[in-house]
C-alpha cells in the first residue's frame, strides 16, 4: 500500500532523514519509534506533503505521492493526525466533525454516527466549543474525525503523549478496533501500546531506520526495544 | 469495541458546556425585531439622517467583520471597496441611468468584481502582508479617483448623485432612506447569519484558527478565502453605494485610506467575530466620532488610548463582555438550582 524508497529530507541544509525505505501492507498497522530528533515526526510529514524530500520516492497505491498537496493526499484516502491535539477550538465539536464530513462528502449524520459509536460521551458535547474538551476527548475527536469518509491509510503522531494510562486504554481500544480495516503508520513511545497494535515496527536512529521488525516475538520484546527509546 | 463503558465516557459532567441548556434563540425574527427596536430608539435623539448613516456604517463594519472576525485576515483598506462601490453607483446615476436599483446593484457589482480580481492576489498572503498589501491598494485607488481618472470622477471635487425617484422609492426623503438602508442592513445580517452558521462559514471560522489543519482535510482554502474576501468586497460596496444616495455626493473621502481607522476600531469595541459586535461597535463608534469632537478639540487621542485599553484589558470587546455576563449569569443559575436540589435531599 505504502512504500517508501531511499527517501532523504533536509531541513534547509540540515538532513533530517537518510535514505529511508520502508514498506506498509494494507491493513497492517506499522510503527515508527526511536528517540526523540529520530526524524519519525519528519518522515509522517513528508508522507502527507508538508515537506518535500530532496530524493526517493513515496508510492502510495501504486501511485508517486511525494509532490502531492496535503489536500491531495486528504483526497486520495491518507489521514494525519498531528502530534499537538490541535483541535478547532472555537468550532463546536460538532462542526469539527462536519468540517471533515463536507471535505469527504461523507453525510453529517453518518459521520457523526461513526464517531460517537467509537466514543458515545461525544454526543453529550456535540455543542461544547472544542477548545473545551479534556486532550484524551480532543485525541480522540481527531482520530474519529480522521475516519469520516473512507480512509485508508491513517498517519497518527504520538497519540498517547501526555495523556493518563486510563485514557490511553480508551484510545488503544479505539484502534484495535481498526485493526484490519485501515491501515496506519503510528509513532509512538508507548511500547505496551506497539506490543499490542503493531504488526511491523521501524526503529528510526539519528534519521535512518536502524532495524525493522516484523516477527511477533520481537515486537513483544518491549524490553528489546526499550534501548531503542 | 469494549462494551463497558470508559472512564473517558464517565467525564464529569462539569466538562458538558452548561450553557447547552440555554442555547441563545436563534430565531431571525427576534434579530430583525431587537435591531429594529434598537435602531428606532435611537432615532429620536439622534435624527434620521444620523442614524441612516449610523446603520450605512454598520453595514460596512459587518462586511470588514467577514473578512477580519470570521476569516482571521486583518485589512488597512478596506475603504477602497466602499469608495468603490460609492463611485460605481453614482457614476452609474451621473452616466447610465437614474435608475437607484440599478446604481446599487452596479456598486455592488463593481466593488465584488474588484474584490474578486484582487483577492486573487491579496488572499494568498496573511498577517501583516496581508493588511498593508490592501492599504496599498486602497491607497492606488484613492489617487486614481483623484488625479488619473479626474476626468470622469472630477477629482477632489467629487460630484453630485441625483437618483430618479422609482415607485415609492425616493431617495431624497430621509424616512424613505432610513427604512431602506434599514431593510439592507437586516437583509445583510441575515445573509451573514445564515453564512457563517453554514458549511462555508464553518470553513471561513476554521481558516481563521489554523489554515494548515483546513487543508489537511482536503480543503483548498485558497477558494474559500478568495471568495469570503470578494464577498466582504461587495457588501462593503453596498455600503458604498448607500453612502452615495444618503449624501447625494461622491468624491474621494469615501477612499480615503485614514478612514480605515474607523472600522478597525468599530470591529475591536464591538467584539470581532460576531454580527452584533460589528453592530454594537458600528454605533458605539459613530456616536464617539459625531459628538466627541464637540467636547474634546483633539478626540482622536481617546481614540488612540481606547484602542490601547482594549487590546491589553478587553479584547472580547462590548459584545463578547456582554455575551460572557450572560454565560455567568447561567452558570450561576445553574450553581443556584443544584445547590437546592442538594439541600431538599
Amino acid at each position: 500500500m505504502l512504500e517508501i524508497k531511499n527517501l532523504d529530507v533536509a531541513y534547509g541544509h540540515a538532513k533530517a532523514l537518510h535514505d529511508i525505505s520502508l514498506n506498509i501492507e494494507t491493513g497492517q498497522t506499522a510503527f515508527l519509534i526511536g528517540r526523540n530528533g529520530a526524524g519519525k515526526t519528519t518522515l509522517l510529514k513528508t508522507i502527507i506533503g508538508l515537506l518535500k524530500p530532496l530524493k526517493g520516492s513515496i508510492t502510495y497505491q501504486g501511485n508517486e505521492i511525494s509532490a502531492l498537496s496535503p489536500e491531495e493526499h486528504y483526497l486520495k484516502g491518507l489521514r494525519y493526525v498531528a502530534q499537538e491535539k490541535k483541535v478547532f477550538s472555537n468550532l463546536t465539536v460538532r462542526e469539527n466533525i462536519e468540517i471533515a464530513a463536507y471535505a469527504s462528502g461523507e453525510p453529517v449524520d453518518m459521520a457523526l454516527d461513526k464517531i460517537t459509536s467509537i466514543y458515545p460521551k461525544l454526543k453529550d458535547f456535540l455543542k461544547t466549543k472544542a477548545g473545551q474538551l479534556s486532550g484524551g476527548q480532543r485525541q480522540i475527536l481527531l482520530v474519529g474525525r480522521a475516519l469520516v469518509g473512507e480512509p485508508k491509510l491513517l498517519l497518527i503522531d504520538e497519540p498517547t503523549q501526555g495523556l493518563a494510562a486510563i485514557v490511553i486504554e480508551e484510545i488503544v481500544s479505539i484502534l484495535s478496533g481498526l485493526r484490519d480495516k485501515v491501515s496506519a503508520v503510528i509513532v509512538e513511545q508507548n511500547l505496551a501500546m506497539v506490543n499490542r497494535l503493531a504488526d511491523r515496527i521501524y526503529i528510526l536512529k539519528e534519521g535512518k531506520v536502524a532495524r525493522e521488525i516484523v516477527e511477533r516475538s520481537e515486537i513483544s520484546d518491549t524490553r528489546g526495544l526499550e534501548e531503542y527509546l | 469495541m469494549r462494551s463497558k463503558e470508559s472512564t473517558l465516557n464517565k467525564a464529569p459532567a462539569s466538562h458538558a458546556n452548561p450553557l447547552n441548556a440555554y442555547p441563545m434563540k436563534e430565531h431571525g425574527f427576534i434579530d430583525f425585531l431587537v435591531i429594529t427596536a434598537g435602531f428606532l430608539l435611537i432615532t429620536p435623539i439622534l435624527s434620521v439622517h444620523r442614524v441612516t448613516d449610523f446603520m450605512i456604517f454598520c453595514i460596512f463594519v459587518m462586511s470588514f467583520d467577514l473578512m477580519y472576525g470570521y476569516m482571521g485576515r486583518l485589512s488597512f483598506g478596506h475603504m477602497l471597496f466602499l469608495g468603490t462601490g460609492a463611485y460605481g453607483s453614482g457614476l452609474f446615476i451621473r452616466y447610465v441611468s437614474g435608475n437607484p436599483l440599478l446604481a446599487i446593484m452596479a456598486g455592488i457589482a463593481v466593488a465584488g468584481l474588484l474584490g474578486m480580481l484582487l483577492g486573487l492576489i491579496i488572499v494568498r498572503t496573511t498577517g501583516a502582508c496581508f493588511a498593508l498589501i490592501n492599504l496599498a491598494f486602497n491607497q492606488i485607488g484613492f489617487f486614481l479617483v483623484l488625479s488619473p481618472l479626474r476626468q470622469i470622477t472630477r477629482g477632489e471635487d467629487g460630484f453630485g448623485v441625483s437618483a430618479s425617484k422609482l415607485g415609492f422609492l425616493n431617495f431624497g426623503s430621509r424616512p424613505i432612506m432610513f427604512g431602506f438602508v434599514l431593510f439592507c442592513l437586516l437583509l445583510v445580517f441575515y445573509l451573514l447569519k445564515r453564512l457563517t452558521s453554514s458549511p462555508f462559514g464553518i470553513m471561513l471560522r476554521s481558516i481563521k484558527e489554523d489554515e494548515t489543519r483546513v487543508r489537511f482535510l482536503g480543503y483548498n482554502t485558497f477558494l474559500y478565502k478568495w471568495l469570503g474576501f470578494a464577498l466582504a468586497g461587495s457588501l462593503a460596496g453596498l455600503a458604498g453605494t448607500l453612502t452615495a444616495l444618503n449624501y447625494n455626493y461622491v468624491n474621494p473621502n469615501a477612499m480615503d485610506v485614514h478612514s480605515n481607522v474607523g472600522v478597525v476600531f468599530a470591529s475591536l469595541i464591538g467584539g470581532a467575530g460576531t454580527l452584533y459586535g460589528a453592530l454594537v461597535g458600528g454605533v458605539v463608534y459613530m456616536v464617539i466620532s459625531n459628538f466627541l469632537p464637540i467636547y474634546i478639540h483633539r478626540w482622536e487621542m481617546f481614540l488612540g488610548f481606547s484602542l490601547l485599553i482594549i487590546t491589553f484589558r478587553f479584547r472580547k470587546g462590548v459584545w463578547g463582555y456582554i455575551l460572557s455576563l450572560w454565560e455567568y449569569g447561567i452558570k450561576k443559575r445553574l450553581l443556584r438550582r443544584s445547590t437546592e436540589e442538594v439541600a431538599n435531599r
